[in-house]
């Protein structure tokens, strides 16, 4: 019997016939479209129970309370805490994508030393040598933290500077330290009771301060209002073929001095003031040296336009001006306003602050300068000396000499002191979220690890606790507001603080400072030119990279220029 | 060529298909799994007295559901070995003492843009859990994991029953399955009322 | 029972900060997308900064977040698709748009007035490791398909389930709130239940400040917007030839 092709074909057809009724054809299409649906090079979410915790984003000094959800131990989403009496649940929009920095391509993990590859033994080596060979500069970005006292204490021992590198915001309260002899670290702006603000280019609406109060405070008193109960005068430059910034586009008015003016202009205004009566006697400050006139020729605005300013600047007081740097001249202008010590302007919130030595000035006759992690990357130390620089991520060329990777997103334990410009003294404790990886350290663990009398900052945490709950002031701000009075114990109000509780001290009272001002100060050329880009956030932002979903913000969108670093 | 031998050769090539495919062809798709150790559903009730399959297989108050419990549950009682079983000593020895989440293989698991509330359909639906699952958690049965070589998923999800007729309750855990309950009980839900 | 979620955006109070944008490509797993431009981008959610034409002391400019307008009648997108991958939410009359079963053949792009679609043109990735900081409630998607604002569903999903747990029917108004309502620092953009007429959001949608985006087309957006100033409302219609978008870099 033989096989022909006939019965070949004959059984292929009745295979084929076969087949159909049979799981295979059905099966196997089924089962390749849900193959050709799971592709293992697309990243699935973690699986697992979420929790959410709660701390603070310590990447800028005004430490906006943040919920965090994580899975799996790692941080998953952000929110804000409604709760939180300064950011009032607002976060800023490099908050929102900051769950994502850590594993930026950008993040540091190395020591590095020039350009080679280094080990934290040879940098704890090469540091203490220096520090036998001379004396230690310590630069601080954000002071006033547990951190801080690690370092101050460091410095102290060995005779050595402690220089604080801060943003804009506390620059812009310099001036009244001189004046007053009340620390800038224990002023603030009292905006919750101010009726006219006037801004000098200061960015109020967009990268200002805790994001949740200023722009909230707008948003309720002024936003889309005719007569808003909180009128927002912006002066900034014009700069044609650009869109305004953010806070022109919404302020109640917009005035559109000339780039480099805002001095002249805050002269102008207080000879207006003076000139024309319009403010009282007792608050009669300095004469400034221009006249209106010449203030009108220097700005670009005419003489009608800036006394009609004075006047509409004094028609809803309290009044307060906010310079965007340290230009003295609108601090004289607050002086001649009144506003230095009065309700709804400069305003001391503290004791017990201090002065610090600003690391802006060239720092001389040291052997060593270390740049904690919270100091701005663009910060250049004026130094021939050698620079530990520590960073959680790689901004570009620096001087430093020693790149040393620090702790970055809630990845250490930290505490949150009073943000700057606030009225009000607060205190909060973030606490780590998320383990740091093995090859990070802060700059007050490697102190640490070089003088091991140093004091941890766990336990400087413990011990501001305790001073909190005797001084028996304030109140704490959890999921009630409970005074600091009403707390059964330390270890109850320590609680607290560690589930995110906010301390805030109490309001402050107006005559607690006073400044003397004789004559009206040089202003120099140190107004800057104010950034008019869109990019525009807070910058006292530390990190030198932006979250990768910011960046992507700026790249696929109009919104905001994309900024020069890229996030691959 | 004769009619009978026209037959016989098309029995045939229809027998070798039949055979292939309702045959070789589940065997050959699927590979056999085992769980990392024999978990017996029974004899652990009777001798723990856990007897509720929410007290280990619980919802959690957010209303989200932890599935097969996380080795810290187990570790809640087996943080030393309290028996003689090879199975725990497995437990003990290889995750609870190194801490190590035991790799359980699912056979619920579904793709990851699906989402299906227990609470939803335990709590509102008042759905017993023997109606999707069967009746396995009554039982000492380990039953092995046959994992889908072209999709990666268990052989649950399609059913047991390679035509999908005359299934056992709970014997298939597709769209289509969750689509005739939601028929039959009339509950509307929408594509995201189930998708992510 | 049913629901109409809705939103009223009110332009005055928005300040371009993006703070929505961010929150929502996080709630959503977009992908950083290196590669990415304007026109190839990943927004759901969208600000644009738009001007009333004028320079000097007459310059005008407004922000407006544009996302999926949840159009009820007839709506474009659903019309078109030829996989039915898109369909109004009886329940919630949430626009249902499922990547998984998108076939990628952007019919719905080119149907819907507001740009509010955009197409995967890359697979997604991340950095090595920042896929551990995925959202676990939203899908990741592949790509060759279209995803727009499905208003947060993983939230509702939670919201549900945790009512289911506690026994209720109804979720808690407070549990469902989306990523850029709960953003939004100055509270522009407001989330609620249009079909509630004691619901704030519908209250804004009947005040005589709110408009819809090019509300001629009749597709009945659930998105209101609201502004005191005319020529803002006058965007709504984009008949006046004014306003261009400002762009930058």
């Amino acid at each position: 019997m033989k096989v022909t092709r006939r019965d070949l074909l004959l059984l292929g057809a009745a295979g084929t016939a076969g087949l159909v009724v049979t799981p295979v054809p059905w099966k196997l299409l089924d089962d390749v479209s849900i193959w050709s649906q799971n592709w293992p090079w697309i990243p699935q979410p973690t699986r697992g129970p979420v929790e959410v915790k709660q701390s603070f984003c310590t990447l800028c000094p005004n430490g906006c309370g943040m919920r965090v959800r994580m899975a799996a131990g790692w941080p998953v989403g952000v929110a804000g805490v409604s709760s939180h009496p300064i950011s009032r649940g607002a976060l800023c929009p490099l908050g929102y994508g900051a769950h994502q920095l850590n594993w930026h391509p950008q993040r540091l993990r190395t020591v590095r030393h020039r350009a080679n590859s280094s080990s934290w033994g040879e940098a704890r080596a090469a540091f203490a040598k220096a520090c036998s060979e001379g004396r230690i500069a310590i630069v601080d970005g954000q002071p006033g933290r547990a951190a801080s006292s690690v370092m101050k204490t460091f410095v102290q021992k060995r005779d050595g500077s402690y220089r604080v590198a801060l943003g804009p915001e506390s620059q812009a309260l310099a001036p009244y330290e001189i004046w007053s002899g009340v620390p800038a670290a224990a002023l603030g702006y009292d905006l919750e009771n101010a009726q006219t603000v006037v801004s000098f280019g200061a960015p109020l609406l967009d990268g200002w301060g805790s994001p949740g109060r200023f722009t909230r405070l707008w948003a309720e008193r002024a936003a889309g209002m005719a007569d808003p109960q909180l009128r927002l005068i912006q002066v900034e430059a014009s700069l044609s073929g650009t869109s305004l910034s953010r806070t022109a586009a919404r302020a109640w008015q917009w005035v559109p001095v000339r780039a480099g003016a805002e001095g002249a202009l805050a002269a102008g205004l207080a000879r207006a003031l003076l000139d024309e009566h319009l403010v009282s006697v007792s608050a009669r400050g300095p004469m400034p040296p221009l006249t209106v006139a010449q203030a009108a020729e220097q700005t670009g605005l005419s003489t009608g336009a800036i006394v009609d300013l004075a006047r509409t600047m004094i028609a809803r007081p309290p009044v307060v001006a906010i310079a965007n740097d340290g230009n003295p001249a609108i601090a004289a202008l607050n002086v001649v306003l009144g506003a230095a010590g009065a309700r709804g302007g400069i305003v001391r919130r503290s004791k017990h602050a201090e002065s610090y030595a600003s690391a802006e000035g060239v720092i001389d006759s040291a052997r060593a300068v270390l740049i904690d992690s919270t100091v701005p990357w663009d910060f250049t130390p004026k130094t021939d000396a050698e620079v530990f620089r520590f960073a959680a991520w790689d901004g570009g060329s620096s001087k430093a000499d020693w790149l040393l990777p620090a702790p970055g997103f809630l990845e250490e334990l930290t505490d949150v002191p009073t943000a700057p410009a606030s009225a009000v003294e607060t205190y909060a404790v973030a606490p780590s979220l998320v383990k740091a990886p093995p090859e990070v350290q802060s700059a007050a663990q490697f102190l640490g690890g070089i003088d091991p009398a140093s004091i941890t900052v766990e336990k400087i945490i413990h011990t501001r606790c305790d001073d909190l709950f005797r001084g028996r002031a304030g109140t704490l701000h959890g999921q009630e507001a409970t005074p600091v009075a009403k707390v059964e114990s330390v270890q109850k109000l320590e609680e607290q603080l560690w589930k995110g509780a906010v301390w805030i001290g109490e309001p402050p009272r107006s005559g607690d400072f006073r400044c003397e001002l004789k004559e009206w100060p040089a202003t120099g050329s140190s107004a800057r030119v104010v950034n008019r880009s869109s990019v525009n956030w807070s910058r006292a932002w530390l990190a030198p990279v932006l979250p990768p979903l910011v960046s992507k913000l700026c790249q696929e969108s109009s919104l905001r220029e994309a900024p020069e670093r890229r996030n691959s | 060529m004769t009619t009978a031998r026209t037959t016989v050769v098309l029995g045939l090539g229809l027998a070798i298909a039949l055979l292939a495919g309702w045959v070789a062809f589940p065997r050959a798709l699927y590979v056999q799994r085992h769980q990392p150790l024999e978990f017996l559903h029974k004899t652990h009730a009777e001798k723990s007295g856990v007897a509720e399959c929410s007290q280990c297989h619980a919802l959690r108050d957010d209303g989200t559901f932890a599935g097969i419990p996380p080795m810290e549950t187990c570790a809640g009682c087996h943080s030393e070995r309290m028996g003689t079983s090879k199975a725990e000593a497995i437990l003990v020895d290889n995750y609870i003492k190194p801490g190590q989440e035991t790799p359980w293989l699912v056979y619920a698991r579904q793709p990851a843009n699906v989402w299906f509330s227990h609470a939803v359909h335990v709590k509102r639906g008042a759905l017993a859990c023997a109606e999707c699952h069967g009746t396995y958690g009554e039982t000492d049965e380990v039953r092995v994991y046959e994992q889908n070589r072209i999709s990666g998923y268990s052989r649950d999800i399609w059913g047991h029953s390679m035509s999908r007729l005359r299934r056992a309750p709970g014997d298939g855990m597709k769209m289509g399955d969750c689509e005739d309950c939601h028929r039959r009980r009339n509950v509307e839900a929408g594509c995201l009322g189930c998708h992510k | 029972m049913s629901a109409r979620y809705g939103m009223a955006i009110d332009l005055d109070r928005c300040t371009g900060c993006g703070a929505c944008m961010v929150a929502c490509a996080a709630e959503n797993n977009a992908p950083p997308l290196p590669q990415a431009t304007p026109r190839t981008g990943l927004t759901s959610m969208l600000v644009r900064q738009v001007s009333n034409g004028m320079e000097g002391a007459a310059r005008r400019e407004v922000f407006i977040p544009i996302m999926c307008m949840h159009c009820e009648h007839e709506t474009p997108c659903v019309s078109v698709c030829p996989q039915q991958a898109v369909e109004v939410d009886k329940a919630t009359g949430i626009v249902m748009q499922m990547p998984q079963r998108c076939l990628g053949c952007r019919y719905c792009m080119t149907a819907c007035p507001y740009h509010a679609r955009y197409f995967n043109w890359w697979d997604p990735a991340w950095p090595a490791g920042m896929e551990k900081s995925l959202n676990p409630g939203v899908a990741a998607r592949m790509r060759g398909v279209v995803e727009k604002c499905n208003m947060c569903h993983a939230r509702l999903h939670s919201a549900r389930a945790k009512a289911a747990a506690a026994g209720k029917r109804e979720i808690d108004p407070a549990d469902y709130i989306p990523a850029c309502v709960e953003a939004c620092p100055t509270e522009a953009i407001r989330f609620g239940n249009l079909a509630d007429e004691n619901d704030p959001v519908s209250r804004d949608a009947h005040s005589p400040d709110a408009f819809r985006m090019l509300a001629r087309l009749d597709t009945e957006p659930k998105l209101y917007y609201k502004s005191k100033e005319a020529w803002v409302r006058e965007l709504a219609e984009s008949k006046s030839g004014r306003g261009p978008e400002v762009k930058h870099g």
